[in-house]
């Protein structure tokens, strides 16, 4: 419990170091906030209506430490502000569009890999040498070492604009509306279905080979032979004994993944035209919309830490040496 | 899941591809995409990742597409394909003799979509409200405004506070809100007016999603018989390949593209109803001189450095051929009735591409060679010159590098720098550059804006304050005079006189220097719509986001025929 708290003081700490780095970013980089803005208009708005622009927006020129202390004031009571490329809608609203579609795709896509990565790297490891062990690492690999955009674009072309199998863009059909009915739910799989085979193949060499390198490891360990000697079954000394260790520095790399999940799966959400965030942080990058990338930013830093929080807590059901 | 029988991985694998495989055959029946339903067409104006439901048709930068002409109507549209105003919720208009006032006569049949009448309430309202909101006047109407006044029902008058017949374009192009749903909107610039009430051919929100919405008709649309279609689609898309991949598969019928190689890539696919115009009738995109930085202050340097330059390559290799070079008074085709090039050739085309004129030029300026084989400064001092870009503006970018090798070609010493869009502009603002690539703005069919933005002292501010236009700082009295008489006149063979005198002091001074016309990117799939502007009637403007003006195009589509396939 000891170890639990103290990481959580850490990660306070860290956070109030990001949303106060957050909020200089913006303000350090060259060019006002308010020259964004003009940037959008391309001078088609008359200085006069631009000024009153600036007012609604809330640029001001009042001191740092004035801006600083209503920008945390704000972010407490769950205020981003406007978003400048939507405007009049509030950032919050904003990234609400985008934030389910990329915990749906970018999450789904992050554990099936990191399941059927791990499952495939215990089962070469343990059969090493066999015919999956040939194969399959290798062969992951090799696929993820693709240029992922242009995977991406060949899945798409192939099986999407060629083939007609999948659906070329977007999340759901254009024909329905959200619901909890199969036909939709049906739908938003088929959608999601060629971007997360993407993200799997891109990224499920990266566990496989991870976890059949620590199992290989863990399996010339005495405990190992030892639990063998006792007469264990084979599938018991594979799970419970080799793979359980393994499993860690694997569970930190899946802490990590499942973070930057919220700050999404940029290129395939580009590619597949998928409503997703990380969408929408390059598309603020791209219309310089400050108030869009810091409340992006922020959510993308809240879910790296709290993913860790929980990889935290994982560890001292997993690792019973963190548990003093 | 057994693990300890004799072929454990293999077997798990083969239930693996069997989920897999049923998974696919349950999946891939389900309904397929291109369900397209008759009398609906599909438009992508603008690309974007999600939409916000936003219909408020004053922030026309952020609202919705449809917003302004399909939704919320103008008086006055200008059809920049024909050069003239098409009269639209006004039937007619007039100047007073001293054109202090503009009179609108307004139609008498126009309801709103709840089913008001519309009248010159509804119009005196929405120039009101202009006023009380600055944010909402983003053209600055009532800089130049007196007083709003309706006389009777169907009537308005707009009084100027002294002659200023360019603002017809941005008067007649306001578009009308109605007074009874505008009236009790406590912040209309915060407004978002999801539930629109227009007099448009397409009022009707039928469904708004974050990656489509959809618009139905008007059943009781102003104009007998129209609109013809059923609904407009409009889908989202994030990026150029996405679109171009759609267009081609045939499921977007009108769309505002960059498609490289467009004519192998897209028309020759079914040239029969694969069609697009790019009309050239963009803010020419220029390269500023810095006139308040020595030499750029010296016309004779100023030319130079335009005939320098090579505008045929970059118009070949940073447009892709999509433009034309732009003629040395920067007019593009939305001036075309003012293009003259008699007086090209009598003060002399300092566009024309002409290196060994740039050359004696330069030296007789005085920048004559010096001994590391580039020019210097009269007094011997090395002369670098920095041509300024945004970061990441690939087409200007290029461009730029094309600039940058002309000079040299002629011995200037010049490289091509890129900023960041905001260090970029400030720089541009303040007046901290050499030579600068950027756009210019038209503002209207009248030269008055394009040419007072470019030459008007009122528009010059010193080094270091933020100039919005005229970022060269030029300013001439011979301009102030000429662009102080075309404010006050509506008579063409005037105006044309005034214009072709603009276009002498241009050409004299060469106060920037104009490289190629921006292309209206549109392009349209014919085959389930019909009625849209071809290269052999072009009535109108295809680009679709150029609002309202695309609404001459939108009023005029149709479903095709059954059977014309």
């Amino acid at each position: 419990m000891r170890f639990l708290l103290r990481r959580l003081g850490f990660y306070l700490l860290a956070a109030w170091v990001s949303l106060t780095l957050n909020f200089l970013i913006p303000r350090l980089a060259p060019g006002d906030a308010s020259s964004a803005l003009q940037a959008r208009f391309q001078g088609r708005l008359e200085p006069s209506a631009l000024a009153a622009m600036k007012e609604v927006f809330g640029y001001t020129d009042a001191p740092l430490w004035q801006q600083y202390s209503s920008y945390v004031n704000n972010l407490l009571h769950g205020e981003f502000g406007v978003s400048v490329a939507y405007f009049p809608a509030p950032v919050t609203e904003v990234i609400g569009s985008a934030l389910l579609w990329t915990l749906f795709l970018a999450g789904a896509s992050v554990v099936i890999s990191f399941v059927l990565g791990s499952l495939l790297g215990i089962l070469s490891a343990w059969k090493r040498g066999g015919w999956l062990d040939s194969i399959a690492p290798p062969a992951f690999i090799f696929l993820g070492a693709f240029p992922y955009f242009w995977m991406a674009m060949l899945l798409l072309f192939t099986f999407g604009f060629v083939g007609g199998w999948f659906p070329v863009r977007h999340a759901y059909s254009d024909h329905l509306t959200i619901g909890w009915n199969a036909e939709f739910l049906l739908s938003a799989v088929h959608h999601a279905f060629l971007p997360a085979v993407s993200i799997v193949i891109a990224s499920l060499g990266g566990w496989l080979l991870g976890m059949r390198n620590t199992m290989i490891g863990i399996l010339a360990e005495d405990y190992i032979t030892m639990a063998q000697a006792k007469g264990l079954s084979p599938r018991r000394v594979m799970v419970h004994y080799a793979a359980r260790n393994a499993l860690l520095p694997n569970i930190t790399g899946f802490g990590m993944a499942l973070g930057f999940v919220l700050s999404g799966s940029l290129l395939t959400e580009i590619v597949f035209s998928y409503p997703g965030q990380g969408y929408l942080l390059y598309q603020a990058v791209k219309s310089q919309d400050f108030p869009l990338m810091q409340g992006l930013f922020l959510s993308i830093t809240a879910a790296v830490l709290a993913a860790n929080w929980l990889v935290d807590i994982a560890y001292v059901f997993l690792d019973p040496r963190t548990r003093r | 899941m057994d693990f300890r029988s004799k072929l454990p991985a293999r077997r798990v694998l083969w239930r693996a591809i069997l989920l897999l495989l049923s998974f696919l055959t349950v999946v891939g029946c389900s309904r397929s995409e291109s369900a397209h339903e008759r009398g609906v067409v599909v438009v992508v104006p603008t690309q974007s990742a999600t939409w916000i439901r936003h219909f408020n048709p004053f922030l026309f930068s952020q609202a919705r597409w449809g917003t302004v002409g399909a939704i919320y109507e103008p008086l006055l549209i200008y059809n920049s394909a024909q050069g003239k105003y098409v009269p639209w919720l006004a039937e007619r208009y007039g100047w007073s003799a001293d054109n202090l006032t503009l009179t609108f006569d307004l139609r008498r049949n126009v309801r709103w979509s709840d089913g008001q009448p519309f009248t010159a309430r509804d119009v005196v309202f929405t120039f009101e409200l202009l006023k009380k909101y600055k944010a909402l006047d983003q053209n600055a109407i009532w800089v130049k405004l007196r007083a709003v006044e309706q006389r009777g029902d169907f009537q308005v008058l707009v009084h100027f506070k002294e002659p200023f017949v360019p603002a017809l374009f941005f008067v007649g192009e306001s578009p009308i809100v109605s007074e009874h749903a505008w009236k009790d909107v406590k912040d209309p610039i915060t407004f978002r007016d999801e539930n629109p009430i227009g007099t448009g051919p397409f009022t009707r929100v039928k469904s708004f999603k974050t990656q489509v919405y959809e618009l139905g008709k008007n059943p009781d649309y102003w104009q007998p018989g129209k609109p013809k279609l059923e609904a407009v689609r409009v889908p989202a898309f994030p990026g150029n390949e996405q679109t171009s991949l759609a267009m081609l598969r045939g499921e977007i019928d009108w769309a505002a593209l960059f498609i490289p190689a467009i004519d192998r890539i897209f028309v020759d696919k079914d040239p029969e109803h694969h069609g697009y115009q790019f009309a050239k009738v963009e803010g020419t995109v220029m390269l500023y001189p810095n006139h308040l930085h020595a030499p750029y202050g010296d016309v004779r340097v100023r030319k130079a450095i335009s005939h320098a330059i090579d505008r045929q390559l970059i118009v070949r290799i940073a447009m892709q051929g999509y433009t034309d070079p732009a003629p040395a008074t920067g007019l593009t085709d939305l001036y075309a009735k003012y293009k003259d090039p008699s007086i090209i050739e009598e003060v002399g085309d300092f566009n024309k591409h002409d290196p060994t004129r740039a050359k004696a030029l330069l030296d007789e300026a005085g920048l004559t060679m010096g001994p590391e084989g580039f020019r210097t400064h009269p007094d011997g001092s090395p002369w670098t010159v920095d041509v300024n870009c945004v970061a990441g503006w690939s087409d200007w970018i290029i461009a730029g590098q094309i600039i940058a090798k002309n000079l040299q070609a002629v011995g200037i010493n010049a490289t091509l720098h890129t900023y960041d869009f905001g260090a970029w502009f400030q720089r541009l603002q303040t007046g901290d550059f050499d030579l600068s690539i950027s756009w210019s703005t038209t503002g209207g069919p009248s030269l008055y804006t394009y040419y007072h933005r470019q030459m008007s002292t009122e528009t010059v501010r010193p080094l270091g304050e933020a100039a919005e236009y005229n970022w060269q700082r030029f300013g001439s009295k011979r301009a102030d005079e000429l662009l102080a008489a075309l404010a006050k006149t509506n008579d063409l063979a005037e105006e044309k006189h005034l214009a072709r005198e603009l276009q002498r002091v241009f050409l004299e001074n060469a106060p920037a220097l104009p490289l190629f016309p921006g292309p209206a990117w549109g392009e349209y799939v014919s085959t389930r719509i019909t009625g849209f502007p071809t290269q052999e009637n072009p009535y109108a403007a295809l680009a679709p986001y150029k609002q309202p003006g695309y609404l001459l195009t939108l009023i005029e589509l149709e479903p095709r025929a059954k059977g014309t396939h």
